[in-house]
């Protein structure tokens, strides 16, 4: 990890706000990115990305600098997009995504809702299955850093894309053809 | 999609931009808990200052309904003296970052540390003012929900304006029947006026309420307010009270158990919807038990295909497959299941289709899963048809429009592009546009092939002709002309079912309910044929029970289906349509004479010897009669077939009986099971499991994790 952003955790650790501030600004697209990715809509990941923020403000002294900091930073994020989704069960019909203005910009993210859809299925697949896609293929990382981040032996990891991609291809032939 | 292109699209999936109000938001937020958590460390001793349930009163959740809505909101500013600045009042529509701050340093962290300090909405702002500068104690200003722990609990202090429209919501939430319909007056914009801006309460520490409008989505926000501020107002605490949804279903009290010696004659009409279903599904998915009135058991059980034997011929498209089995869920009852599947159109006689596209563009389809999912449901569809049929899209929003005139399937791109160019914005003009659809279908009307408009909506009717009776009235004598309707709803929280289902009954058409994509692809492509190629109508089932041989019976489902007994033999009596390949099944359970198991006493009184003893006829359970209509034909048609005590299963179809069986099983537990017994959801998993067959689609291994879920739903 590069020296400036260590300085700047350690001195936010210790109270400095506007460190502290700087560092929310070196990683909100990130996080929104991570949030995105994990739920496919606008709003609902400025929810989790603020979640986020706020834990990040809370948790940030427990950082020990032994992963790097976004490995840290995923595993934060995932963890309050699990919350959010479980608030999202329990109130529902408080928090339905509604009336979301257009896009802006970024195409049409909307095509994105059924691989959202598909990475769900996973869950149903297996514990861990989502976050492993995400990080593996839509966030590129090697399935160290993936097992490292979700807290599993790199071959957890392997074997895990390997039973996605059986069970991709098996609803792909039960589907009989793409979408 | 295969592993590949799932991979290979995660992997090009770029997250759009993220907004810079939200990125303020989110960073005032954190910087707040940032120094909050500071300051706080540094006076740790610190008296608890109600801070946690002002933070509440900020939380996102809570508040969010209100934000989300659009139309109004009530800012509620809390102020600890001296922390909290002052963003000058002033420009509303603009966004403003909330107040950086440090918040009452007197306080101890509260224990939800992950509270948003500041609701997030990117369209309306509301300058806080101040009236009072001293912390309020947490509670006051809450209305207590007693249905969540309190990290849980979501403040709402957006209650307080709505009050006085909305009362009657709540005792119905708390008898446990959900239908918000009557809470919701005229939908029409004009007639309501915007909730009273509550004047700050002198108990309260600080209270202040601006109504900001936005203008333009008016209705569907008073939709959602009104409904959606019941759950928060309910005082029931089971899971339940959160789960309802505005989504409106039509009540029906479950088919009772009736005597065959006082009514020994059952009529009901087809029904080939499976709406009911998907919706059934989705919020079991969410992790909810559904509204009970959502659930119709017979369009669960008619979800998934049967094997029922076919008819060869398209003069006498149904034959009738009768079985008879033991009840799981009653002791000394049977079931029997009446089976039709309707005769399959060979691809080469498929008539002509004349397609309408209405699609609702309003506001509200505004969500990845409503008009997005609808027009890629279309793009499939389109792949099923020949080109030599025609399409037509109508849109309505504001003013209902026509987007397409009608175009020969052969130019595709046009069509694809006319579907992709859809914007969703504006209010809802349903009426208008089911008048514009009707028009072109009657323009290119296909003599002798299907003219069929497809309804794709969220279920929002709100201006125009919205009342039931005279958009069912204009339905049907559109119907009579020869152009039929059928309804794909989409989305949830406000959907209508009620209202799709009085459109595709009266319009000889099919309800299905979308919720993906897989859906879509079942519905309008697997089930094309059936959606579009009707192949019988006015589809009427009755039976009339052999008292020497029943004591009693329950029809299980079809509820929202039954006719009286004279309706059958009356062709003007309007009942459901059954498509190329459709099937459809339906369950008696009954009693047999001599069992002990019997619901009714006999009358003490009543003469036995009165009850007719049919000569020989004691071989029977009873007769089935079904009459229907040729697509094109005036007069009914006549199928008749005894019902035989000893029809037994035959090896055929065993699969396709026990699992429907216990799909109806599963429909009744999720009704309330008033009829049975004591069974579980284990044991419909069980019933279900043994029978999977060949399932090519994996539906019915799908259903095998929604009892699942239900049955964590319900903690039974």
């Amino acid at each position: 990890m590069d020296e400036p952003i260590t300085g700047l955790i350690r001195r936010a650790q210790g109270g400095d706000v506007a460190s502290f501030s700087e560092l929310l600004d070196l990683h909100y697209g990130t996080i929104y990115r991570i949030a995105w990715k994990w739920c496919g809509h606008r709003t609902n990941a400025e929810d989790i990305t603020q979640q986020s923020c706020i834990k990040l403000a809370s948790s940030l002294a427990q950082y020990r600098f032994q992963a790097a900091f976004t490995s840290w930073l995923y595993q934060l994020v995932i963890s309050c997009a699990r919350d959010w989704q479980r608030t999202q069960k329990r109130h529902q019909h408080d928090s339905l995504p509604e009336e979301e203005p257009p896009a802006r910009g970024a195409g049409r993210p909307e095509d994105y809702i059924y691989l959202v859809q598909l990475l769900d299925q996973l869950d149903q697949v297996g514990e861990g299955m989502k976050e492993t896609a995400l990080l593996v293929h839509g966030e590129g990382l090697s399935h160290a850093e993936a097992g490292q981040i979700l807290g599993v032996s790199e071959s957890t990891i392997s074997w895990r894309i390997h039973a996605i991609r059986k069970h991709m291809n098996k609803a792909e032939a039960l589907m009989g053809g793409g979408v | 999609m295969n592993a590949q292109s799932f991979e290979n699209q995660l992997r090009q999936a770029t997250a759009p931009t993220a907004d810079a109000a939200a990125q303020l938001r989110a960073k005032a937020a954190a910087l707040a808990e940032f120094q909050r958590l500071h300051a706080a460390a540094n006076q740790p001793m610190a008296p608890e200052s109600g801070l946690a349930g002002l933070r509440r009163l900020f939380s996102n959740r809570g508040s969010r309904n209100l934000w989300v809505g659009g139309f109004a909101t009530a800012c509620v500013v809390v102020v600890a003296v001296s922390t909290f600045f002052l963003v000058p009042p002033g420009q509303r529509q603009v966004l403003v970052p909330p107040p950086v701050t440090q918040p009452a340093t007197h306080s101890q962290p509260s224990a939800a540390t992950a509270e948003k300090t500041e609701p997030q909405q990117p369209n309306v702002v509301t300058p806080p003012e101040f009236a009072k500068t001293e912390p309020a104690p947490p509670a006051q200003p809450v209305k207590p929900r007693k249905s969540k722990p309190a990290a849980q609990t979501q403040a709402a202090p957006e209650t307080t304006p709505l009050e006085p429209i909305n009362p009657p919501v709540v005792d119905e939430v708390v008898a446990g029947e959900k239908k918000y319909a009557p809470a919701i007056p005229s939908p029409s914009p004009t007639n309501i006026p915007p909730p009273p801006p509550a004047a700050p309460s002198p108990s309260q520490d600080v209270e202040i309420q601006e109504v900001v409008t936005t203008g333009t989505r008016k209705q569907s926000w008073l939709n959602r307010m009104f409904s959606r501020n019941a759950p928060q107002q309910s005082i029931q605490p089971s899971f339940k009270s959160t789960a309802e949804g505005r989504d409106q279903f039509e009540h029906f009290e479950v088919n009772p158990v009736k005597q065959v010696s006082a009514d020994p004659v059952s009529t009901f009409s087809a029904d080939v919807d499976t709406a009911s279903y998907s919706f059934v599904r989705r919020e079991l998915n969410q992790g909810r038990l559904p509204q009970v009135d959502s659930v119709r058991v017979e369009e669960m059980i008619n979800y998934f295909d049967y094997t029922w034997p076919a008819s060869q011929s398209r003069d006498e498209p149904f034959e009738p497959t009768v079985t008879v089995s033991d009840s799981p869920w009653g002791e000394g009852k049977k079931l029997i299941h009446i089976g039709i599947k309707g005769y399959e159109l060979p691809v080469k006689q498929r008539p002509d289709v004349n397609l309408v596209l209405l699609l609702d563009v309003s506001g509200s389809m505004d969500e990845p899963d409503k008009l997005p999912l609808a027009q890629k449901s279309m793009a499939l569809l389109l792949e099923t048809l020949r080109p030599t049929d025609t399409v037509a899209i109508v849109v309505y929003a504001g003013a209902a429009g026509e987007v397409l005139p009608p175009t020969a399937v052969k130019d595709k791109e046009t069509i694809l592009q006319a579907l992709n160019s859809l914007r969703p914005g504006g209010s809802t003009a349903g009426a208008q546009g089911i008048k514009l659809a009707y028009e072109l279908a009657e323009r290119s009307f296909r003599k002798n092939g299907v003219n069929r408009i497809l309804l794709a909506t969220d279920g929002d009717f709100n201006v125009g002709i919205t009342n039931k009776n005279e958009l069912k009235g204009y339905v049907e004598r559109e119907r009579e002309k020869g152009v039929f309707l059928s309804f794909l709803g989409f989305g949830e929280g406000n959907y209508r079912d009620d209202m799709g289902q009085i459109l595709a009954q009266n319009g000889n058409g099919v309800a299905a309910y979308i919720d993906t994509l897989n859906e879509a692809k079942k519905v309008l492509v697997q089930e094309s044929t059936a959606s579009l190629f009707t192949i019988a109508k006015d589809v009427k089932f009755q039976v009339e029970f052999n008292p020497a041989t029943v004591a009693e019976y329950r029809l299980v489902g079809y509820e929202t289906r039954a006719l009286n007994r004279e309706d059958f033999n009356n062709d003007k009596v309007d009942a459901g349509d059954v498509g190329s390949g459709h099937a459809v099944t339906a369950i008696y359970e009954i009693t047999p004479v001599g069992s002990k198991e019997k619901s009714v006493d006999d009358l003490r009184y009543g003469e036995k010897a009165k009850t007719p003893q049919p000569e020989g006829k004691t071989n029977e359970y009873g007769y089935l009669r079904i009459r229907y209509k040729l697509p094109d034909g005036l007069r009914s048609r006549l199928i008749e077939q005894p019902i035989r005590v000893d029809a037994g299963v035959p090896e055929g179809v065993r699969d396709d009986v026990q699992f429907s069986t216990a799909v109806a099983g599963f429909g009744q537990l999720l009704r309330g099971g008033k009829y049975t017994g004591s069974l579980k959801y284990e044991d419909v998993i069980r019933e279900a499991r043994g029978a999977l067959g060949e399932d090519p689609f994996g539906y019915r291994a799908e259903f095998l994790t929604l009892v699942h879920k239900a049955k964590e739903a319900g903690g039974k």
